[in-house]
């Protein structure tokens, strides 16, 4: 079977820089793979490519047998991809139900004329997408009294589920996360890894998610990749990757591992 | 201590403002100063204080219907009675937007309350106009006594043959009917209803109400309103832009000027072609909407002051090209070169230039005829039903996946981009949706006014429409009409009529004291302040109230963010964050 995403030999440069340099990459269909990295290794640099927010400087992106490099971010998501941000980006002053609602806005077809006209059709496209953002809510967590608040006002851990929400209103084959339990406290995170089993085998998703908290990578992923510097430097199971001298070196050779973001040392410690 | 520190703001305010004033007409003296002064200082003392929301709200609109009861008084006293019945139904709404009820009859007595003082309040105005002002303008109590039995409708019919009795009547009349519609536009709005269709007929009575007062009572308040009301028109469609989609558009007016030109070309004798007024507006409408596509589509890369700076630049561009694509010497030629091959181009005077376009063919209808300029009537109700229009059609495409959308690229363009919104698309939909609905008011306008000049659409226009939407609350509509009634009132009902009183008065006191009139040319420059007027405005709200007065809940949150609820944790991780996102 032909993987869901290939990256071939992709590179990203700013200037002088090289964010990530001649990853190749392959995600098997319902496959739950995580990437991991010290702090700028380039994690959010390559879903950034991978969702169109950056066009890669080399290399191919493949999308369920496309070739996506260049394709502009709403294309993307069109054609499958749903996505969460490092640092939440939710649309802040709009409810919760209003962010997934949003999330809807490309898999609706109502148009200027069935708006003004209201048409039938175009009440029951409102309707049914209602239904779905509220279906969608009570999955990830979020009840339905959190439905009418403004997204800002949310608490921290119920940002982070209405983005994967958000993501998965828009219909994805392929959800990416980057660092979903960032900053949540241990019973969000076991709540959200089961979210993240949930969401794979209910709904027959691929996910791909960056993660520092090494107990929630090695536990869910089924392969884990591993960047340093933008270059690949291990891959495999997470049995094998946390046994990687190369992976040990990159964590505790460059000092990231003392700031400890959850991830770093425990590698060894907690998995 | 933030109370003390409002004080101390409001009251800076009125000073300014009253020294404003005075520094402006040193003739007119004190009087002048403080009326100016105090009514804003009273307005904003009032809004904070420790008072029962009740006796605030029926204080607060009860002013607008006292100011208007004083300007227009003296010659127009009847204008008390639909100062008091807006009154009284501004301090229903007020009431209940400051104290929600969620029992209708206890709505009801509220809004009863705050209505009746309201309109006791522009009753007591009426006295003070007829016990004070009017003897000051020069107008002695027999002639006021006149103007007030031919203004007071129903007084010769009820026969109250005493001036005292027609009075009272009317101070009773103004209180009673602000009263009712106090009650009960606070009891509807306490009703749980989607659309709240006894809300809208509470709010459309007086409304519609307006042309027969005025004809009954021979106001001539239409004149004064139509123009206000297709301001507001506009400043709906620019609310697309700026309060929905975020994309500030200070050249608004070009569309309006394009809505307006359409008109006159297509339905005057001035290039021979007369196209009924009712087909044309439909093509007002699509020339500008194709028009916002064409400057949005240029602007499509551009954010925030760039955004600015390139529609101001189409708003300029937009008259001068009226202005030069007429009014030529009638056989000149123009040569283009095609290829290196002359081209001559007769050169048709499509606009008349400076001189504009006049006549414009006015509506015409069935049992009435063509629409004359003499009666406003049919145009008022015209105008209502455009209005009533566009507001339905707006709340329609808010509501919807393309209102969302223009929402959250407002919010975040990027996240808004990735969840699949084609960017491109959304905001040259809000271009054109916003300059539509300026199609429309430009095509009335024509009309209505009968002849366009290409300084009828200058920045100036631009930047009105702009302070209406913010000083009523961006993306809010009910903000930006009421923040249109006030500022187009001011300037076209208030400070015109205000000025014209205090001539009167001035011209009385200097004949009276036998001295010469030097104030009253300063005086007539009143009307030329209202620009440096609104700035004060612009700038007042900016320092006190950014979000507007009746804000969109959003808009809020983002202009204050010392009250931000964000989750701290979520600050550590902007922090955090990486800067290829920041972009
Ligand atoms: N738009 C950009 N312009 C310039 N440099 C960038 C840009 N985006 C990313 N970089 C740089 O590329 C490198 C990789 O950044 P990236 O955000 O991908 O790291 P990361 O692996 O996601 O790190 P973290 O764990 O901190 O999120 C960093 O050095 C970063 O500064
Ligand atoms: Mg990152």
């Amino acid at each position: 079977m032909a993987p869901l995403l290939q990256a071939r030999a992709i590179t990203k440069r700013f200037g002088g820089l090289t964010a990530v340099s001649d990853v190749s990459f392959e995600i098997e269909k319902g496959s739950i793979v995580g990437l991991i990295g010290p702090n700028g290794a380039g994690k959010t640099t390559f879903f950034n490519m991978i969702t169109g927010l950056y066009t890669p400087s080399d290399g191919d992106m493949i999308f369920d047998g496309k070739r996506i490099n260049g394709t502009k971010p709403s294309e993307v998501t069109k054609l499958g991809i749903g996505r969460t941000f490092q640092n939440i980006r939710l649309f802040a002053h709009m409810t919760a139900l209003e962010n997934v609602l949003v999330g809807q806005h490309c898999r609706m077809n109502t148009g200027l004329l069935g708006t003004l006209f209201r048409t039938a059709s175009m009440r029951a496209e409102e309707k049914a997408a209602r239904q779905k953002a509220f279906e969608l809510l009570e999955y990830v967590g979020l009840g339905r009294n959190s439905a009418d608040e403004m997204a800002k006002n949310l608490p921290y851990g119920d940002q982070r589920r209405l983005e994967v929400a958000r993501a998965l209103a828009t219909d994805p084959k392929l959800l990416l996360l980057d660092e979903p339990t960032a900053g949540m406290n241990p019973k969000e995170t076991d709540a959200l890894t089961a979210l993240i089993y949930r969401v794979r085998d209910e709904r027959e998703l691929t996910v791909l998610l960056i993660e520092h908290d090494m107990k929630v990578v090695m536990g869910i992923s089924e392969r884990v990749t591993v960047l340093d510097r933008g270059i690949k430097i291990s891959e495999g199971l997470p049995r094998e990757v946390q046994t990687d001298p190369k992976v040990v070196e990159a964590y505790l050779g460059t000092g990231h591992a003392a700031k400890g973001k959850g991830g770093g040392a425990p590698v060894f410690d907690k998995a | 201590m933030p109370n003390t520190q409002r004080y101390v703001k409001t009251g800076g305010i009125g000073f300014a403002v009253g020294a404003f004033f005075l520094w402006n007409y040193p003739n007119l003296g004190i009087g002048a100063a403080l009326l100016g002064g105090l009514v804003i200082a009273a307005l904003c003392l009032l809004y904070s204080a420790p008072l029962p929301d009740m006796i605030k709200a029926g204080l607060i609109a009860g002013m607008f219907g006292a100011v208007m009861t004083i300007v227009y008084g003296t010659d127009k006293p009847g204008v008390a009675i639909i100062a008091g019945m807006l009154s009284g139904l501004g301090a229903g709404l007020l009431v209940f937007q400051r104290s929600p009820q969620a029992n209708p009859k206890k709505a009801a007595i509220l809004g009863a309350e705050a209505g009746a003082i309201a309109g006791a309040w522009t009753a007591l105005a009426l006295l003070l106009t007829a016990f004070v002002i009017a003897p000051a303008a020069g107008v002695d109590a027999g002639e006021f006594a006149e103007h007030l039995s031919e203004t007071v409708i129903f007084a010769d019919a009820l026969g109250l043959g005493s001036d005292i009795l027609i009075l009272l009547f009317a101070f009773a009349f103004s209180t009673l009917s602000a009263a009712i519609l106090g009650a009960a536009a606070c009891a509807a709005r306490s009703l749980p209803l989607r659309p709240n269709i006894p809300l809208l007929a509470v709010i459309a009575l007086p409304v519609l109400l307006i042309p027969l007062i005025d004809r009954a009572g021979n106001l001539l308040l239409l004149d004064a309103l139509i123009p206000i009301y297709i301001f507001i028109l506009l400043a709906l469609g620019l609310n697309i832009v700026v309060g929905y989609a975020g994309l500030l558009d200070l050249g608004y007016a070009a569309f309006f000027a394009i809505g307006a030109y359409t008109t006159a070309m297509l339905s005057s004798p001035h290039l021979g072609i007369n196209l009924s007024f009712w087909l044309v507006i439909w093509v007002a409408a699509a020339v500008a909407a194709i028009a916002g596509l064409t400057l949005g589509a240029p602007t499509l890369p551009l954010r925030g002051d760039y955004l600015a700076i390139v529609t101001l630049g189409f708003g300029e561009i937009v008259p001068i090209l009226f202005r030069s694509l007429g009014g030529g010497p009638p056989s000149g030629t123009l040569t283009l070169r095609f290829f290196g091959m002359p081209i001559g181009i007769e050169q048709v005077d499509l606009t008349g230039g400076n001189k504009g376009i006049n006549p414009i063919s006015p509506p015409h209808l069935p049992f009435i005829g063509d629409f004359e300029p003499s009666n406003k009537i049919p145009w008022y109700y015209l105008l209502i039903v455009i209005m009533g229009l566009a507001i339905f059609f707006i709340n329609r495409l808010r509501d919807s996946r393309q209102g969302r959308a223009w929402m959250a690229m407002r919010e975040d363009e990027l996240a808004a981009d990735a969840m699949g919104i084609n960017v491109v698309r959304t905001k040259l939909l809000a271009f054109s949706m916003g300059a539509m609905f300026s199609g429309f008011g430009g095509a009335f306008y024509g009309a209505f006014i009968g002849a366009i000049f290409p300084s009828s659409f200058d920045f100036s226009v631009s930047i009105i429409l702009l302070c209406m939407v913010i000083l009523g609350g961006l993306g809010n509509m009910t903000g930006v009409i009421i923040g249109g009634l006030l500022i187009q009132g001011a300037d076209k009902m208030f400070i015109p009529k205000g000025a014209e009183l205090f001539r009167d008065i001035a011209n009385e006191r200097a004949s009276a004291t036998g001295s010469s009139t030097v104030g009253v040319s300063a005086l007539q420059d009143l009307t030329q302040q209202r620009l440096l007027l609104f700035g004060i405005v612009l700038v007042v709200m900016m320092l006190v109230r950014p979000e507007g007065l009746l804000p969109n809940e959003r808009r809020k949150a983002e202009l204050h963010p010392d009250d931000d609820t964000i989750n701290s944790n979520s600050v550590a991780a902007e922090a955090e964050s990486d800067p290829s996102l920041a972009a």
